[in-house]
């Protein structure tokens, strides 16, 4: 049998459950909070940018009449990550007599850029047209939904409501093959979802001003800016949240390394007397710290990818998946706590005194 | 173990030549708050190898200043500490905890055993830091003390008396010079007490330097020679026998 450091410290350890019990929880509620936050953190732009992509275009342009291959030629100067959905508007009268607005869309593109309209049904077959809900007051039959456009009357069938609680509940959008046929007019208008925050926006938005010159190429300002705002928020909110935790819990240990060396001093004393070197004292103590934090890192990080998970999943509905990459960063946070909170109690082993502790003074 | 070989101080031996610990006008005096105060005024004496001798005196007479020092736990402010043949003021920290590791065993009144660790594992962490763990020798020291058969109890798991023995073989185990004991039946009962006197009166036959500290009349009686204290004043009896033991 050897007697060694690692077993000296292991039965100290196990000696002491309690107060190892509270340090190592301290530790990983620390490591857990951390891990939380920076794979929650690590994940926030793209997460929230998705969430902000299901508010629609970030970007709009506006072309003159008979503009021709516009949808193409955004598509191109926009890049292949973005998503285009060209429009071309009319304005028909219903079989009432009322003026409304008609579109002419290209329905897939619609749904993927503009996902938070609510349609009772898509329209998929030829002269199907999808009637906002305010428009519907102004037709008679949706059955047999009689527009007339200069002159040419058309008619649709209603496939079904549109409600956005905007101004497309008071449009009625049909196929953009349908709209072609009975206008012959072309799309004057591309929504443009770019991915990504506020700086890809700003890109797209200048490789489309230097690409297409004579077309209105505008960003939608209070998305983009709102956006932008509100990703700096959270990410400010979250590092407050992971250093004022950092703080609470540096508290915590410091507490209970204090009152770890505190009731052992006696016992340091006695190491002292038998010879143990200064070195010798504080490597105990420091790996004792070091082996209480690790402990804390490889536990809480299992929580906080559990609770990263949690949190995500709740909130934006897709998973975060555990970031081994996160542990060093979490590992060095913990390690710091544990060196900055075992600076005192290790101070105060340097100032030991063997002489008057072991004569119970 | 070393060789222990008894032999008489002879004539031609003066005692500083034999001295295993030497005081030259050692004082030792605390500052603190404006005022200070001397615990130990002005001592001189010499205790030679295998000298068993007792430290009496009143509490606040400067007892426990002066197993400091003899300890190598604390330094003199003026004189020379030498200890051995080595004069501890010219010594770092590090080299004086080395120092005592190698020089002096502890034998304390509260037993002073790690609650977590076995009597056996107890014995080895005097090894551990003084060198390297041997468990045979471990155990070979409990059994001298009569304590082989207690090897893997807990400190809780003893009484009194069996937790002073485990102290004594920890203190025996780097077979050092002095062995220095702080009120070594203090805490004892008049059985487990007589035990402790009957090892302690071993280990001088077998050349052992013992210092005692006691309040008890009986203790101090069995030792050579009695050094007491009063007010931080040496007083130093005359030596006793002729007979010492030296270890070398």
């Amino acid at each position: 049998m050897k007697l060694t450091l690692g077993s000296i410290i292991r039965r100290s350890l196990i000696h002491r459950r309690s107060r190892s019990l509270s340090a190592l929880t301290a530790m990983t509620v620390s490591a857990g909070v951390a891990t939380a936050l920076l794979t929650l953190y690590a994940s926030l732009d793209t997460k929230l940018h998705k969430e902000f992509r299901s508010f629609g275009a970030n970007i709009v342009v506006t072309a003159p009449a008979n503009t021709p291959n516009l949808a193409e030629q955004v598509k191109k100067a926009a890049g292949p990550e973005a998503l285009t959905a060209p429009f071309a508007y009319a304005v028909a009268t219903t079989d009432r007599g009322t003026p409304v607005v008609v579109a002419g869309v290209d329905f897939p593109a619609v749904r993927a850029i503009d996902s938070t309209w609510q349609a009772d049904a898509w329209p998929t077959a030829p002269n199907a047209a999808l009637v906002g809900q305010k428009a519907a007051n102004f037709i008679a039959d949706e059955r047999t939904l009689a527009l007339t456009f200069a002159g040419q009357k058309q008619t649709f069938a209603s496939a079904g409501h549109l409600r956005t609680g905007g101004d497309e509940d008071s449009r009625i959008y049909i196929s953009q093959a349908d709209f072609a046929g009975w206008t012959h007019a072309s799309p004057t208008v591309v929504e443009v979802q770019i991915p990504g925050g506020a700086p890809q926006v700003e890109a797209a938005l200048g490789r489309l001003r230097a690409q297409l010159p004579g077309l209105e190429v505008e960003p939608v300002r209070q998305l983009v800016e709102g956006e932008s705002r509100i990703v700096d928020k959270t990410h400010a909110l979250m590092f407050g949240a992971v250093l004022l935790i950092a703080l609470t819990v540096g508290v915590s240990v410091l507490a209970t390394l204090s009152a770890s060396v505190l009731e052992r001093r006696r016992d340091f004393a006695l190491m002292k007397a038998l010879g143990g070197t200064q070195l010798q004292m504080m490597a105990l103590f420091l790996l004792e710290t070091v082996l209480l934090a690790s402990a804390g890192v490889a536990t809480g990080w299992l929580l906080g990818s559990a609770a990263a998970w949690a949190i995500s999943e709740t909130n934006f509905h897709t998973a975060t998946l555990p970031r081994p990459q996160v542990l060093p960063l979490v590992l060095l946070l913990n390690l710091a706590i544990a060196a900055m909170a075992a600076l005192l109690p290790a101070r105060a082993l340097s100032t030991l005194e063997p002489a008057s502790l072991l004569k119970g003074e | 173990m070393a060789e222990v070989v008894t032999t008489s101080l002879n004539e031609n031996q003066t005692r500083a030549e034999c001295a295993v610990i030497a005081l030259e006008h050692v004082s030792r005096e605390y500052t603190g708050r404006g005022a200070s105060v001397r615990a130990l005024d002005d001592a001189t004496f010499s205790i030679v190898a295998g000298e068993w001798v007792a430290i009496t005196g009143p509490s606040g007479s400067g007892k426990s200043t002066l197993v400091n020092m003899l300890g190598c736990l604390d330094r003199p402010t003026a004189g020379t500490l030498k200890i051995d043949g080595a004069d501890l003021a010219a010594m770092s920290p590090t080299e004086l905890d080395r120092f005592r590791a190698d020089k002096i065993g502890f034998i304390f009144q509260q037993f002073h055993l790690i609650p977590y660790l076995s009597a056996l594992e107890n014995v080895m962490l005097a090894q551990y830091f003084h060198s390297m763990t041997d468990e045979k020798e471990a155990r070979a020291s409990l059994e001298r003390v009569g304590m082989g058969h207690r090897a893997q109890h807990l400190p809780s798991e003893l009484s009194g008396g069996e937790q002073q023995r485990v102290c004594i073989a920890r203190a025996l185990i780097n077979n050092p010079p002095i062995l220095l004991a702080d009120e070594p039946t203090g805490n004892l009962d008049q059985a487990n007490q007589k035990i402790v006197a009957n090892l302690l009166k071993d280990l001088h036959q077998t050349g052992h330097t013992i210092v005692m500290v006691t309040h008890d009349p009986e203790m101090a009686a069995l030792a050579q020679r009695k050094i007491a204290l009063s007010h931080g004043k040496v007083f130093c009896h005359p030596i006793g026998g002729p007979v010492v033991s030296l270890r070398r």
